[in-house]
């Protein structure tokens, strides 16, 4: 081989490597703050959420050449961050039974949330829906992701996506007191 | 639409791109409330829930990738190491089983080609300078250890007029090759392995004596200048060279 084609095979594979930075760095700057939002919350705890998130990117940047479409870049990274999420909680052993078993989620405001009484009845609300519920409407709010895009990630039909997404939101809202709660009727009456 | 299909709509997917949802919400008051009041919360929930990445965090991220591009950098070096020692000891090993195949294994058959033995013997001493070690014990010594490599079984007496011993490629063979002072002359003899010669057979090759004669696993060869010193030479070495049954 001669040293020129070398040369041109050298300079297509730092060319290459130059794209799949700069790629790598631009999924960073779109998504990172996104991921960051749902990671905390999903974490509920600082240390654990940059942890997974750095492990997340650290995957995505391993497999980034199989991302192939800008538009499926946000939905692939948070498969993965979901993944290795499951895989440190599962490591972790964190007690969270205890968390969703309370009425009311404890002071959070240490993680750098708004402290005000509105966003903490926001935030207690979610967190007192079922995690059936919860994250497809933590998807939507925090990721932004349409039905079709939550149907992919959580891996169930979109329309299974739309009922638990109405019935989170409408729980929501009679939690909040935006919508009046069923009344149980008394036989008789 | 009516209002339920509306409100089941805008509670799913609030912002659903559904012509007939878009118009209803245009048009009907409540229907536009009610959407508002939705976006709203969520719009207030997403709000509740920020936080800004802190910057430690994108540096370690950024750092992780070129840490890791770094190892897999070193990891291919260390394959390409890898692969490379692979084939070089791949190439010695051929090399190796194909000299010792041909240069240092003598089960040539010889019975009619003696000649070549002969022949072998005389070109290497011609050509091979000999320090000669005049320290009969250690020669003695040395001549022993090369022996009992090359063939187990045999043995050699101590012979005081012994000058050196070397295993030596001789020719296409390969074998023990030693030398005798008598007072006759320098003595080359060697003993090499392979099919017999029937018979002692003796002749003047390139001006020296010599003498092909069958040995326990192959022939001895004896060179010398004069007849004489290879008469004594094979004398002394009848009775020094024995093997164990």
């Amino acid at each position: 081989m001669s040293d020129s084609s070398n040369k041109n095979d050298s300079g297509q594979v730092n060319k290459s490597m130059m794209d799949k930075k700069r790629k790598y760095a631009l999924l960073i700057e779109a998504h990172s703050q996104d991921l960051y939002k749902y990671a905390l919350w999903l974490c509920k705890d600082k240390a654990m959420a940059e942890d997974v998130m750095q492990e997340a990117f650290l995957r995505a940047w391993k497999s980034l050449d199989s991302l192939r479409e800008a538009k499926a870049a946000k939905g692939w990274l948070f498969t993965i961050f979901r993944r290795e999420h499951a895989r440190q909680f599962e490591r972790k052993q964190f007690d969270y039974k205890d968390v969703e078993q309370m009425d009311t989620i404890a002071d959070d405001s240490h993680l750098g949330y708004d402290d005000s009484p509105e966003a903490f009845a926001l935030r207690n609300a979610l967190s007192k829906l079922h995690k059936d519920y919860r994250e497809p409407l933590e998807m939507q709010v925090l990721g932004g992701f349409s039905c079709d895009e939550i149907a992919a990630i959580l891996d169930i039909s979109s329309s299974a996506v739309m009922t638990r997404l109405f019935r989170a939101r409408k729980k929501m809202r009679q939690s909040l007191g935006h919508e009046s709660m069923p009344q149980l009727e008394l036989v008789g009456e | 639409m009516n209002s339920v299909e509306f409100k089941r709509l805008a509670l799913s997917d609030p912002y659903s791109e559904n012509e007939d949802f878009i118009r209803k919400s245009q048009k009907c008051a409540e229907s536009k409330q009610l959407l508002r009041d939705i976006k709203n919360m969520d719009h207030e929930l997403s709000k509740s829930l920020d936080v800004s990445v802190p910057e430690s965090l994108l540096a370690k991220i950024q750092l992780n990738q070129l840490l890791d591009d770094e190892e897999i950098g070193r990891d291919s070096r260390k394959t390409i190491w890898r692969y490379s020692t692979a084939a070089c000891l791949a190439i010695a090993l051929f090399v190796g089983g194909f000299l010792f195949n041909n240069f240092f294994t003598s089960n040539h058959p010889i019975a009619d080609d003696y000649q070549a033995l002969l022949a072998g013997v005389v070109e290497h001493m011609d050509e091979v300078l000999v320090t000669p070690v005049w320290n009969p014990q250690r020669a003695n010594q040395s001549a022993n250890m090369h022996l009992a490599n090359y063939d187990g079984a045999m043995k050699l007496k101590f012979l005081k007029n012994l000058q050196f011993s070397r295993l030596c490629p001789m020719g296409e063979y390969r074998g023990l090759h030693a030398g005798l002072d008598t007072p006759h002359g320098h003595v080359t003899f060697a003993y090499i392995k392979g099919d017999k010669v029937e018979d002692i057979i003796d002749a003047v090759y390139k001006g020296y004596t010599t003498r092909v004669k069958p040995l326990k696993n192959g022939n001895l060869v004896i060179v010398s200048k004069t007849k004489s010193g290879l008469d004594q030479a094979d004398k002394q070495l009848d009775e020094a060279l024995y093997w164990d049954l």
